[in-house]
């Protein structure tokens, strides 16, 4: 067969009147490169990115050192929004509670969503029917979400009023840590849908040759989970567990809609706070000073965590099988 | 997850918004005028709502005149969520309008201080009529210093203590015209099981409106004249204490429940109780009789009663004091190169056909002969009660989260809700002695 280079094809792309642009991106320069995408294979989504993150960033940057209210043009002020964010209570509160919130969202949805998932990978009767209600908050976006809990909630219509066994005198927004209770709780009910998906997804591609070898030698259901399932679903669980700690980091609309930071300032998150001090508060240089600080703690946590787990390695979890 | 992604970068994307705008103002520094329409026409920004139609038949009424033929008015409304901020926006930038939708004192405030908002006092001289046609304490709400800022151009809210006439009846108790008689009736009706007052906590607004109302029935309306004007020594004085301790035995005595916290109005969910019949009052702005009436148009027909807030014997408030928001406002920018064109469609606000229009819609237009047109509307008597309400009033104070700028908003928020928790009066009153001079 004869093989038709790439100097020709693009030649004949020109000849045939099309743009000749692509051209010198495209041009080969030596036999090595054959099968390697060229850089410019890179070049739409580096634009994209700088336009829409890192240039945004940088001016991010430049604000937190501003005032500015959005009327005319921001003033320099030093480093004044960092020292007033240093020393600002709600600010190191919203932190810690941005961290408490995150790692009560892994720590309730993991669980939850590895059973379900594996559950939803076998081959049971009523599973197609459960997996389709399960997924049915996967459809709703966050805001519907957050106000359909918000009623449910209502201490006089709602369920509080139904089971005041349960819920005491109804009270849930007005507490810190009840209110913390159903961010968490709306989170897990929002999420575990999607987590679920990808724990199946995961369950349903570990060879079943390692079940049948497992039960030949008289291993049991949760011997098996232990032991072959729940290592061979390193790599999701590492996957998800990411995908957790940056949404749970940047929560916002269910904090919008279920408390606006409330009771006090105990369920304003970093993110929150940011929002609070740009739109509410026309601060738009400390809000800067917010989101970088946001932003570094983010990137910060998601690289520590692939670094931690080894997930940046991508070791499979198939080798020897 | 997809959300998620985007979301990590919600700092980022702030800034997207920040910059474009940033970009925006920095070109408009050359002056928003420079860039009017050679054929003559002026943009009025305005809050879109279902009430914006009003606002275009205005427009349109202005556009059908000989004035209107020469300059044209461009009516052009921004959803009404957060339309502080995206007036705060837009002002900054080239794209400013030359006439714009706001709430008077506070909300016009920095944009005065920045020197950006057409004093109206020469109009005025052409035109007596656009400042005499209104009420005098509608007018004064919108002046800052010695200069109006503001023509009103759709009705006024003010709050009343709101009631369920059955729940009343029932317990043979009528509405409360002192203090001392709220407190009672709040005694009887708990011991009967209910919430005796509906509030939405959540909002903290719906807070905030017992605490301006008790603050002005016990120290007058001058202590919040003075701390808007800067004076910070007032919130510590024997009247302000006296104010915090009243509402404190309001809430002590169980008179909102136990959860109001977790009750908000704008679910709807406090207006219920009141409709529902498991609470008696509430306090609320004159839009509680269209929301009543959106849950049940029988119960806002037959079963709303409405009176004025009780009074507090020995306190220095006069009781014809009505708290809430005053009126809406349009200010026009300096910027704006048609000034008389825009003098002229101000004259469409105190027309007969425009406040016509206003009364069909439910609202109390607040120009001195309102009450001609009061009589039209489907609502006559609930109208000709809040008119003379306002006609009557000694004096008529902006909420105080409006009569603050903006920024001031949740600071204000904070401290209401706070107390509202721990009634810890010495935290509110650092907070708000913390707010700067208006």
């Amino acid at each position: 067969m004869a093989v038709v280079t790439r100097d020709e094809r693009s030649a004949g792309t020109a000849t045939n009147g099309r743009p000749a642009g692509r051209g010198p991106f495209l041009r080969p320069r030596a036999a090595q490169d054959v099968g390697r995408p060229s850089i410019a294979w890179a070049i739409p989504a580096t634009v994209y990115f700088t336009i829409f993150a890192l240039l945004p960033l940088g001016v991010v940057v430049w604000l937190s050192f501003t005032s500015w209210s959005g009327i005319g043009a921001p003033t320099s002020v030093g480093l004044s929004n960092w020292r007033s964010l240093v020393s600002d209570p709600v600010m190191r509160e919203s932190i810690l509670l941005m961290l408490l919130l995150t790692a009560l969202g892994v720590v309730t949805q993991i669980p939850v969503s590895l059973l379900l998932g594996v559950w939803a990978a076998g081959r049971q009767r009523t599973r197609a029917v459960l997996t389709a209600l399960y997924f049915i908050p996967l459809l709703m976006s966050s805001a519907a979400v957050a106000i359909v809990w918000r009623a449910l909630l209502d201490p006089n219509f709602g369920l509080p009023h139904q089971f005041p066994a349960i819920f005491g005198n109804g009270d849930l927004f007005g507490s810190a840590p009840d209110a913390i209770g159903i961010l968490t709780f709306v989170g897990m009910w929002q999420w575990t849908p999607l987590y679920t998906l990808i724990f199946q997804g995961g369950a349903r591609a570990i060879p079943t040759s390692l079940y049948e070898a497992a039960a030949i030698d008289g291993a049991g259901t949760v011997r098996q989970f232990f032991t072959i399932t729940l290592p061979q679903l390193r790599n999701t669980i590492i996957t998800s567990m990411i995908l957790m700690v940056i949404g749970g980091m940047t929560t916002f609309e269910s904090i919008l809609i279920l408390t606006q930071g409330h009771p006090g300032n105990s369920t304003t998150t970093t993110a929150y706070y940011m929002y609070e001090e740009a739109f509410d508060n026309f601060a738009f240089g400390k809000a800067s000073a917010i989101a970088v600080v946001l932003v570094v703690i983010a990137t910060g946590i998601g690289l520590a965590i692939s670094k931690w787990t080894g997930y940046d390695k991508m070791r499979s979890t198939l080798e020897g099988v | 997850m997809s959300v998620s992604r985007r979301f990590l970068w919600c700092g980022v994307m702030a800034a997207l918004v920040l910059a474009a705008a940033l970009a925006v103002s920095a070109c408009g520094t050359s002056g928003p005028g420079a860039a009017a329409d050679p054929k003559g026409s002026f943009e009025i920004a305005d809050y879109g709502d279902a009430n914006d139609t009003l606002e275009q038949s205005a427009v349109n009424t202005y556009n059908a005149t000989p004035e209107g033929h020469k300059v044209k008015a461009v009516l052009q409304t921004f959803p009404g969520a957060n339309y502080s901020e995206k007036l705060q926006t837009i002002i900054g930038s080239g794209e400013a309008p030359d006439v714009f939708f706001n709430w008077g004192s506070g909300s016009i405030q920095s944009y005065v201080k920045a020197g950006l908002v057409q004093p109206l006092n020469g109009i005025f001289q052409s035109d007596p009529q656009l400042n005499t046609s209104f009420l005098p304490n509608i007018m004064s709400a919108a002046k800052i210093g010695n200069d109006y800022y503001g023509v009103p151009m759709r009705g006024t809210q003010p709050v009343f203590l709101f009631y369920n006439k059955s729940v009343l009846a029932k317990y043979h108790l009528s509405p409360p015209a002192t203090w001392s008689q709220l407190l009672s009736e709040v005694g009887t009706l708990k011991s009967r099981g209910l919430i005796p007052i509906a509030l939405g906590g959540g909002d903290q607004w719906p807070e905030l409106m017992w605490i301006e109302y008790v603050y002005d029935r016990v120290a007058g309306a001058q202590l919040v004249t003075q701390a808007l004007d800067g004076d910070h020594s007032v919130w510590k004085s024997s009247a302000s204490q006296q104010a915090l301790n009243d509402v404190k035995q309001l809430i002590q005595s169980g008179a909102f429940g136990h959860s109001y916290d977790s009750v908000k109005f704008t679910t709807g969910a406090s207006t219920k109780l009141l409709v529902t019949g498991r609470s008696a009052f509430e306090l609320m702005g004159s839009w509680e009789y269209s929301t009543a009436q959106g849950i049940s148009p029988s119960f806002a027909k037959n079963d709303l009663g409405y009176v004025a807030f009780p009074s507090i014997p020995g306190g220095a408030g006069n009781p014809t004091d009505l708290v809430g928001n005053t009126q809406n406002y349009y200010s026009i920018l300096k910027s704006a190169p048609h000034q008389q064109a825009i003098a002229d469609f101000l004259k469409v606000m105190y027309t007969p056909k425009f406040l016509t229009n206003l009364v069909a819609k439910g609202w109390l237009p607040t120009t001195t002969d309102a009450t001609k047109y009061i009589k039209a509307s489907p609502s006559p008597n609930w109208l000709t009660w809040q008119f003379d309400r306002v006609k009557q009033s000694a004096h008529f104070q902006e909420s105080w989260d409006q009569a603050w700028p903006p920024q001031q908003i949740t600071p204000i928020h904070d401290a209401v809700g706070s107390f509202f928790d721990n009634m810890n009066a010495q935290s509110f009153i650092s907070a708000m002695a913390a707010l700067p001079a208006a």
